[in-house]
């Protein structure tokens, strides 16, 4: 079996006027199931893109990404929400709870976009909800619990859909440093359990955590290894602005 | 996602914002309430009219000669004659003669009292029951009697209740009342249907002075045969004048059928123009969902990019704009049926008992299937706007 993600020549551009932003620049890499990899840049280096596409909500301009062999640049826009659907759980910065809705409702919401029976729905999400230790708050809204609490929703419906792939954007992002370390060692946890987990973060400490680093710099990767290795925390090259604009 | 889920999901954001939604709303319920009452007023007239022309006796016939100089004429057995050849269609007949000037009782005048002058079939034709006595009869007629029916509400007034054997005096002449009729109507003001005195035609026409006869009634068997009764009457009388001057024929039902059609016109003109209010509320529902887009812009990306399709969205949104709308034409739905009995109320205090507001079933229906569809019409663009959003952006949209 070939690798969960895999990035063959990815390009991604955007054009402004006579301008073009190479957004992501003939990336290659290979991320196994079961590995925790953190996708570290500055911002402008290309890792938001990174993570859109390998969250399927964006397609490369040239290059092939293969999510567990399927080859998401052929798919149209139903395969890509149904892709997303089963094989991505997403953590996002801002945690994206919808206000309005309880945790368990919440916490659903990928369920029912899959077609589960209320019931199973609701029994799955509240199993998510106590493991993330947030058991007692089922019928609470978001607005009702801490930066860190928040989080921790948003993990559980990451989680619930029981996906190939856990991306977390910045996850930390929002977060109070104490906090940022109880979020990071369920991401560990997570890990430990089985999960492929990728963490996009453009914090060297926080990259740190996870067991592969991949660096990027102007859509390119400059380093991908070990994040225990001292050249991973190192910034490869100044951009050489002159160069990127020829 | 089921269609339940979507509809509880639609039913949940209206009523999470309700001052909002019943303004969205309010266009939709003026239109439904609008169409509705207006709807209800023209089948109230309708009825109303359809009512006062039954007691004149939609199954009958009026004909008027007007004469040809002093040449031709027709006589009364003439138009028996045409009545019983045409017995297919035609039923009875009965001459009228109509005197003017009321009635005298002691020294009392009542202007207001119909005087007419018929057969002995016309009590019957036009569904008069005797009360007490007789009616008019055939030897009456014949030896021009100078005796008369009256109707409940002479009796009533101007005898209390004893006029049978009584005398009135009717253009100078004096009658014996040789019947008393039933009443035929609840109504209590002057001139109305038990406000009649009956006589024989021969002894109308002497006293009217006129001599002949100018007016016929004639009953049919089928109401619906009205316009083939008034062809053969017509052909009749054509044979006999050779000029369709000479003659009237007039029916009631035509007379009905052609107010109806006026009535009809009148009512579907204004129903349209209360309708245009539902079109300006199909576009205070789109502008509305076209800002909760905006809105809901961040809420739409999380969705999508937790695996909503664009179906999905989509339809969150048309059923959410069709939802709003059908909630506000039920809302209309009531407030019309309401406010059609308290103006039946006001009209007949104001103007006449009969007259009612009634809405029909159709137009609730039609009102509450058009004010839905306008939500899907108008809910449409803004929920396609919806579910075309590019989740990248929707997710970073503040």
């Amino acid at each position: 079996m070939g690798a969960l993600i895999e990035f063959q020549e990815v390009c991604k551009y955007y054009y402004m006027g006579d301008t073009t932003v190479k957004a992501a620049d003939h990336i290659s890499m290979k991320i196994e199931r079961g590995e925790f990899v953190a996708i570290v840049g500055q911002s402008g280096s290309g890792k938001s893109t990174c993570m859109n596409i390998i969250g399927c909500l964006d397609v490369p301009t040239a290059g092939t990404y293969l999510l567990g062999g399927r080859d998401v640049g052929k798919m149209n826009k139903n395969e890509l929400a149904e892709i997303r659907n089963e094989m991505l759980g997403f953590i996002f910065q801002q945690y994206n709870l919808l206000p309005r809705l309880d945790l368990i409702e919440n916490v659903e919401i990928p369920l029912m976009y899959k077609g589960v029976p209320k019931a199973e729905r609701r029994k799955r999400a509240q199993e998510v909800l106590e493991q993330v230790g947030l058991g007692d708050k089922l019928k609470s809204k978001p607005n009702e619990l801490s930066g860190g609490q928040q989080q921790r929703v948003s993990i559980a419906r990451a989680l619930v859909g029981k996906p190939a792939v856990i991306l977390a954007d910045e996850p930390t992002g929002a977060l109070d440093s104490h906090t940022s370390r109880e979020v990071l060692s369920i991401l560990q946890q997570l890990h430990r359990d089985g999960n492929t987990v990728v963490l996009i973060t453009h914090d060297n400490s926080i990259a740190m955590r996870a067991e592969r680093i991949i660096r990027l710099e102007d859509g390119q990767v400059v380093y991908d290894g070990d994040s225990k290795s001292p050249d991973a925390l190192v910034q490869a090259h100044i951009p050489e602005d002159e160069e990127e604009e020829k | 996602m089921s269609y339940f889920e979507t509809l509880t999901l639609a039913l949940r954001n209206i009523s999470g914002s309700k001052m909002r939604s019943f303004l969205t709303m309010l266009g939709i319920i003026i239109g439904v309430t609008a169409v509705i009452v207006i709807v209800g007023l023209g089948n109230g007239m309708e009825n109303y009219m359809r009512e006062s022309f039954a007691s004149l006796g939609s199954n009958s016939l009026n004909v008027i000669i007007n004469g040809r100089g002093s040449a031709r004429s027709v006589s009364i057995d003439d138009m028996y004659e045409v009545v019983a050849k045409h017995s297919d269609v035609l039923e009875q007949i009965s001459p009228v003669a109509s005197v003017s000037g009321g009635i005298k009782t002691g020294n009392e005048a009542h202007r207001s009292t119909s005087v007419t002058g018929v057969s002995e079939d016309y009590l019957d034709m036009k569904d008069f029951h005797i009360a007490a006595g007789r009616g008019i009869s055939y030897m009456d007629i014949e030896d021009r009697k100078h005796v008369c029916v009256i109707g409940d509400f002479v009796n009533d007034q101007y005898y209390e209740g004893h006029g049978l054997g009584d005398t009135v005096r009717i253009r100078g002449a004096k009658f014996t009342i040789v019947g008393i009729l039933e009443s035929e109507t609840e109504d209590t003001y002057v001139g109305n249907t038990d406000d009649v005195v009956f006589m024989p035609y021969s002894t109308a026409s002497r006293v009217n002075g006129y001599g002949t006869i100018y007016n016929y009634n004639i009953t049919m068997h089928d109401e619906s045969q009205a316009a083939l009764a008034k062809q053969v009457i017509e052909d009749a009388l054509f044979e006999i004048f050779a000029d369709s001057d000479a003659y009237n024929v007039i029916s009631m039902t035509e007379i009905l059928d052609f107010m109806t059609t006026m009535l009809n016109v009148v009512i579907t003109v204004l129903a349209i123009i209360a309708a245009i209010s539902l079109l300006v509320g199909g576009v205070g529902i789109m502008n509305i969902m076209l800002v909760s887009v905006t809105e809901r812009t961040r809420e739409i990306g999380i969705r999508k990019a937790l695996g909503a399709k664009e179906s999905v969205i989509m339809r969150q949104f048309v059923m959410e704009a069709a939802v709003t709308s059908a909630l506000g034409g039920t809302i209309g739905i009531l407030l019309g049926y309401m406010l059609s009995s308290v103006a039946t109320k006001i009209i007949q205090i104001a103007l006449d008992p009969m007259l009612a507001v009634t809405p029909s079933w159709d137009s609730v229906l039609m009102a509450f299937g058009v004010s839905a569809g306008i939500g899907v019409l108008f809910g449409y663009l803004p929920a396609r706007k919806a579910a075309r959003l590019n989740p990248i952006d929707a997710l970073r949209y503040e």
